[in-house]
């Protein structure tokens, strides 16, 4: 059910560009519910296409969705690669990354688990 | 000063009412809403529903706005508009594929490993029928209370939304008795006359309508209107009776109600048999509601809970043909005029939401399940088959269900005469209204004129058909079984089982025991 319909277009725009990281899930009941909401608003707030896959896989998921997200089975220990396609790919990739790393803002959030 | 007018009318239901005219606008100033208009349609109904949950969240604990905002980005999933569109591409109609998307995430998420997940499908089930309650829009205005309805046609969802306990009638310019709101007035014991022809009044006149003589008064001018009795309250059975009924020889009698909404049900009195006919298609009114198994759960549940342990008979939807379902114009089926079983079997998508319903609701009472329309045995061979596989389905989800009994109504005159090749329905229930006009080749409109004409040809057939019930549970109920004119026949012809509008239950209890079995009058009657 993954889409990938875009074109890969590689024309010299300096917004429009494609980028990927790696990061490793810390949180410790991987990406539920509400860790999964706050990944996928942040990811739709950049215009550019987001895909993640989980451990190595090469199912390539819609970062945006959070069906897809959630159902990814994303736990603590997880790799995720992130690669966005288009304007704003760096900042969104980075944005991204930096929200794993400082555990989904979940401290934050009375200290609750998901 | 004018002089009262008074109109010749059809009378589409008996009783006397007088009260302040409502004027109807005319149908196509405000077309009824559309519950099904392409994708526009769903991310509008989407959007209502984010802008509800918004304000939910407004002042919500921190638990349940993690839950809300769990839903409205569920909402706003991209992948949903995808899965939506390619269903909607392989021409499921748009209600029908957000179901569908929806409920793949539900059993995605029902039949994951951990408990935080399998929580879950209770939420994407939650906005999937938030989605469709928002689908189903607004109801249309009603009008006050106590008013007489006059217009050129009526609506039968205006007419259910509608609180009737205050009085009031209707008047309608064109109409037929034959209607589904003049059958829904006749149960409800509202006054109503139809064909008086269009005539000009004024918005709060008084106006009687007179469906016993079948007239409408008019108020012209200043003038006073002769009083007129007030409309009878319908007087349900105040005279005690016993809970069983014979006929004078002493053959014992069934009489059930037939009831259009769970409301009626409380008309349900102790001498009832039960309920021998609930048209599903009166409170499953729009493509929304059809597609909403929560809903019509909760609706079929009360009917049975109220019920007891009378049995309760549910019609599955009997759409298209002459019956409209708001949003149902969208469905290809219908192009080709299918109606009943043929319909439901065409568009299983429909069936299979209803059937879960009733499988659910089973446990909660003395269901039966009638097939509309039935006119050939692999009808009731493949529903019988769509109920089994959704049994297995909730089954599996370990959801409380039951199969019930699942007979058929013989109204195709088809069916009639083949009814013993019909091995695999558990009932039979005669609807004389359909079984008329397919008989007698006539047009719904010259239903009426018919009728009676055609009587004594209906009762034939029915004395046939009842011989070839192979001891089945047999009853009747068509219109006929609501006029006392007609038990001698219907009685004469084996019937035992009648069930009739609440408002009719008094007359044809009170005809029977002054008739025999074999329908010849009593001695001494």
């Amino acid at each position: 059910m993954t889409s990938r319909l875009r074109i890969e277009k590689q024309e010299p725009d300096p917004l429009h560009v494609n980028c990927q990281t790696e990061v490793e899930v810390k949180h410790g009941v991987g990406l539920h519910a509400r860790p999964s909401v706050t990944f996928t608003r942040l990811a739709k707030s950049f215009p550019c296409s987001i895909e993640v896959a989980v451990n190595g896989s090469d199912v390539w998921l819609n970062g945006k969705s959070i069906i897809k997200i959630m159902g990814a089975r994303i736990r603590k220990g997880s790799i995720l690669r992130i690669r966005a396609d288009g304007i704003l790919a760096e900042e969104a990739i980075r944005a991204l990354k930096e929200l794993i790393e400082r555990n989904f803002d979940e401290e934050k959030k009375h200290g609750r688990t998901a | 000063m004018a002089e009262p007018l008074r109109l010749k009318a059809k009378s589409a239901s008996p009783g006397i009412a007088s009260g302040p005219a409502f004027l109807a606008e005319r149908p196509g100033a405000s077309p009824a809403p559309r519950t099904a208009g392409g994708y526009g349609a769903l991310e509008k109904a989407i959007d209502i529903s984010i802008g509800e949950l918004e304000r939910l969240a407004e002042g919500a604990d921190a638990e349940s706005r993690d839950i809300i905002d769990f839903q409205i980005e569920v909402l706003r999933d991209p992948t949903i508009a995808e899965a939506t569109g390619a269903r909607m591409e392989e021409d499921q109609n748009v209600v029908f594929a957000w179901v569908a998307t929806l409920d793949a995430y539900i059993a995605e998420l029902e039949a994951a490993d951990e408990e935080q997940m399998r929580a879950r499908a209770v939420d994407i089930l939650d906005i999937k029928n938030r989605v469709l309650g928002a689908l189903a829009g607004t109801p249309i205005a009603d009008f006050p209370p106590g008013s007489i309805f006059v217009g050129k046609d009526m609506e039968p969802s205006r007419f259910l939304a509608h609180d009737w306990s205050k009085g009031g009638g209707i008047a309608l310019f064109a109409g037929s008795t034959a209607g589904h709101v003049a059958l829904l007035a006749r149960a409800k014991s509202v006054p109503m006359v139809v064909g008086t022809g269009r005539f000009s009044a004024v918005e709060g006149d008084p106006v009687s309508v007179d469906g016993n003589a079948g007239a409408v008064v008019l108020k012209a001018g200043g003038m006073l209107i002769p009083p007129l009795a007030p409309a009878q309250a319908p007087a349900g059975d105040t005279q005690t009776e016993s809970g069983e009924l014979r006929t004078a020889d002493g053959v014992p009698i069934l009489i059930s109600i037939n009831i259009n909404d769970p409301a009626e049900i409380d008309a349900l009195d102790p001498a009832t048999a039960g309920v021998g006919l609930m048209r599903s298609e009166f409170s499953v009114t729009s493509l929304a509601d059809a597609a909403n198994e929560e809903r019509q759960l909760a609706i079929y549940r009360r009917v049975l809970e109220q019920a007891g342990d009378r049995p309760v008979i549910i019609r599955m939807l009997d759409i298209g043909g002459d019956k409209p379902l708001a949003g149902l114009e969208d469905l290809p089926a219908l192009d080709s005029g299918l109606r009943g079983i043929r319909l439901l079997l065409a568009r299983p998508e429909i069936a299979r939401v209803q059937a879960r319903a009733l499988l659910r609701a089973a446990v909660f009472g003395k269901l039966s399940v009638m097939l509309p329309m039935v006119t050939f045995p692999d009808e009731v061979d493949r529903m019988r088959e769509l109920f089994r596989e959704e049994a297995e389905k909730l089954g599996r989800r370990a959801l409380l269900h039951r199969m019930p009994p699942i007979g058929m109504m013989v109204e195709v005159p088809a069916a009639a005469l083949m009814l013993d090749t019909f091995g695999s329905a558990a009932f039979f229930s005669f609807g004389t209204n359909d079984l008329t006009q397919y008989l007698a080749a006539s047009t719904r409109d010259d239903i009426d004129a018919d009728a009676d004409k055609a009587a004594p040809a209906v009762l034939r057939l029915i004395a046939q058909a009842v011989k070839l019930t192979a001891g089945k549970p047999v009853s009747i109920c068509g219109d006929m079984a609501g006029d006392p004119s007609h038990l001698p026949g219907l009685l004469a012809a084996g019937l035992r089982h009648f069930s009739v509008a609440p408002a009719r239950r008094p007359a044809i209890r009170s005809a029977i025991t002054g008739l025999n079995a074999d329908g010849t009058k009593a001695a001494g009657e």
